[in-house]
């Protein structure tokens, strides 16, 4: 009797110390890598006046299957310069341009194209337009 | 005699004459002085200062047209940089409307594409047209439209290159590392726990409508930067993962076996398991996972999947403290991968 109690006093302790101790395994649902930017309260944002660099930190539509990373420098007085690096058949290059932009209650002109929705979101701004959205981080000025 | 007598007289007479020469030269040799002088009327100034003036002029002549010349050059180099300035503008515009003809030219391929793929009869329904009797009414065609490549075109004033993605074609992926995770979970007589690393990198070349399920490709991922949360059991697992002389975990993907039913192209979905050679620490074994496939918002295809491993098979030590805390031969290893079209090397 005195043996058996030996022999299970280990298995006791370590009993013990296993309900100590938790758990530590990733849940199913939490193994894939995410990015909170779903979870941004996004708002229209008509007439907003843009200003400051912005860098993409999500991108999706058909556009991302070409578009890796954009660069916006927005003025207050209707110009921008943007870049953006995209992949193709002769792999990746940056593209630049220059233009100007309106925003007004129907939304976002670039270079007075078609106004395309803008939303904003703390120090984000999401641009939706046919083919695709991006989510834009206001980065530190340059 | 009178013939005679002239010519006596013609000889003094010349004789005469010479001695009046000689005469008159010996009375008037001094008093004779010849002087050389120009012309009264071509006195004035001297030639040097008309020289002198002469160069003043060509000098001043030569400043004036260097001026002039250098005025000319400054207006003709403005005037090449302007055109310079135009022609990069109209060579720019020329190259957007270049990559936009492409991307229209890339979509009619690929509308041409599917429509050929539509008129021909699929392997599987040419085998079954030979062994039966033809029906009546020929079947609608495969609903693929919406599955259909997506193409790409100018996006917020950027032209982008053509970039097609088909669930329903086969394409080479590469994984996003940043985007991916691989790890296992097991457990043990003190609690259960997990080991994870995102230092995971490999391609794969599939089409996920392919019945025969032709995959092929490989992902590996760092074995000595699995993390469990404690740094005394991380370097325990490295020590019994041998990560020093195997510093990779791969798997080679051999085939895709779809579940009956499992692959919907409308929605993008496909489940099923992926067959291929899992080594660790350097041993080899065959390995079958199953796996859900679907497609995210930035058209990346998600990857996952878990399936149960003897580290035994491997030949890991199963670790165990003091005979006391002891690790469990079975654990589940699991994927969470993204991967997106590998742009220029489509298939």
């Amino acid at each position: 009797m005195r043996r058996t109690a030996g022999s299970c006093l280990p298995a006791l302790c370590a009993g013990l110390l296993a309900g100590c101790i938790a758990s530590n395994v990733v849940a199913t649902e939490d193994r894939a890598v995410l990015r909170p930017v779903a979870e941004l309260p996004f708002v229209a944002a008509p007439e907003l006046v843009l200003d400051g660099l912005y860098e993409s930190i999500e991108i999706t539509g058909d556009a991302a299957l070409a578009l890796r990373r954009i660069y916006y420098l927005f003025r207050p007085d209707g110009t921008y310069t943007a870049a953006a690096l995209t992949e193709g058949e002769r792999g990746a290059a940056f593209q630049t341009l220059s233009g100007t932009w309106t925003n007004t209650a129907a939304g976002l002109s670039l270079d007075g194209a078609d106004p395309v929705r803008l939303e904003r979101a703390d120090e984000h701004l999401r641009i939706t337009a046919a083919n695709g959205a991006v989510v834009l981080r206001r980065s530190a000025a340059p | 005699m009178t013939r005679t007598l002239l010519q006596w007289l013609g000889v003094a007479f010349v004789l005469g004459l010479v001695g009046l020469a000689a005469f008159a030269l010996t009375v008037v040799k001094d008093r004779v002085r010849i002087v050389v002088q120009a012309d009264a009327a071509s006195t004035g100034p001297e030639p040097v200062v008309l020289l002198r003036d002469d160069l003043g002029v060509v000098a001043r002549d030569l400043a004036e047209l260097r001026s002039a010349l250098g005025a000319n050059l400054e207006r003709l180099g403005n005037a090449l940089e302007e055109r310079a300035v135009a022609r990069h503008a109209d060579v720019q515009a020329l190259a957007r409307e270049l990559a936009a003809v492409r991307q229209r030219l890339d979509a009619q391929a690929a509308s041409l594409q599917r429509a050929e793929q539509q008129l021909l009869p699929r392997p599987e329904a040419a085998a079954t047209a030979a062994t039966e009797p033809a029906p009546v009414v020929a079947p609608p065609a495969p609903v693929a439209a919406e599955a259909a490549p997506a193409k790409t075109g100018g996006f917020l004033s950027f032209s982008l290159p053509a970039t097609t993605f088909a669930f329903d074609r086969e394409q080479r992926y590469q994984l996003v590392p940043e985007l991916c995770r691989v790890g296992f979970d097991a457990k043990s007589t003190l609690h259960d726990f997990s080991g994870v690393t995102s230092q995971v990198a490999g391609q794969f070349t599939a089409d996920f409508d392919d019945p025969e399920g032709a995959w092929r490709g490989e992902v590996t991922c760092e074995a000595g930067s699995l993390v469990t949360g404690v740094d005394g059991r991380d370097a325990n697992m490295r020590e019994y993962l041998a990560t020093t002389e195997h510093p990779q975990i791969r798997f080679e993907i051999q085939r895709f076996v779809p579940a009956a039913g499992g692959v919907d192209v409308a929605r993008q979905t496909a489940r099923g398991e992926i067959e291929g050679r899992m080594q660790i620490r350097g041993v080899t074994r065959d390995l079958r996972m199953p796996v859900s496939v679907e497609v995210d918002a930035s058209r990346r295809v998600v990857v996952s999947g878990q399936a149960p491993l003897k580290l035994s098979d491997y030949q890991v030590p199963v670790p165990s403290q003091l005979g006391v805390i002891n690790m469990q031969d079975d654990v589940v290893i699991w994927i969470s991968l993204r991967a997106r079209v590998q742009v220029g090397d489509r298939k």
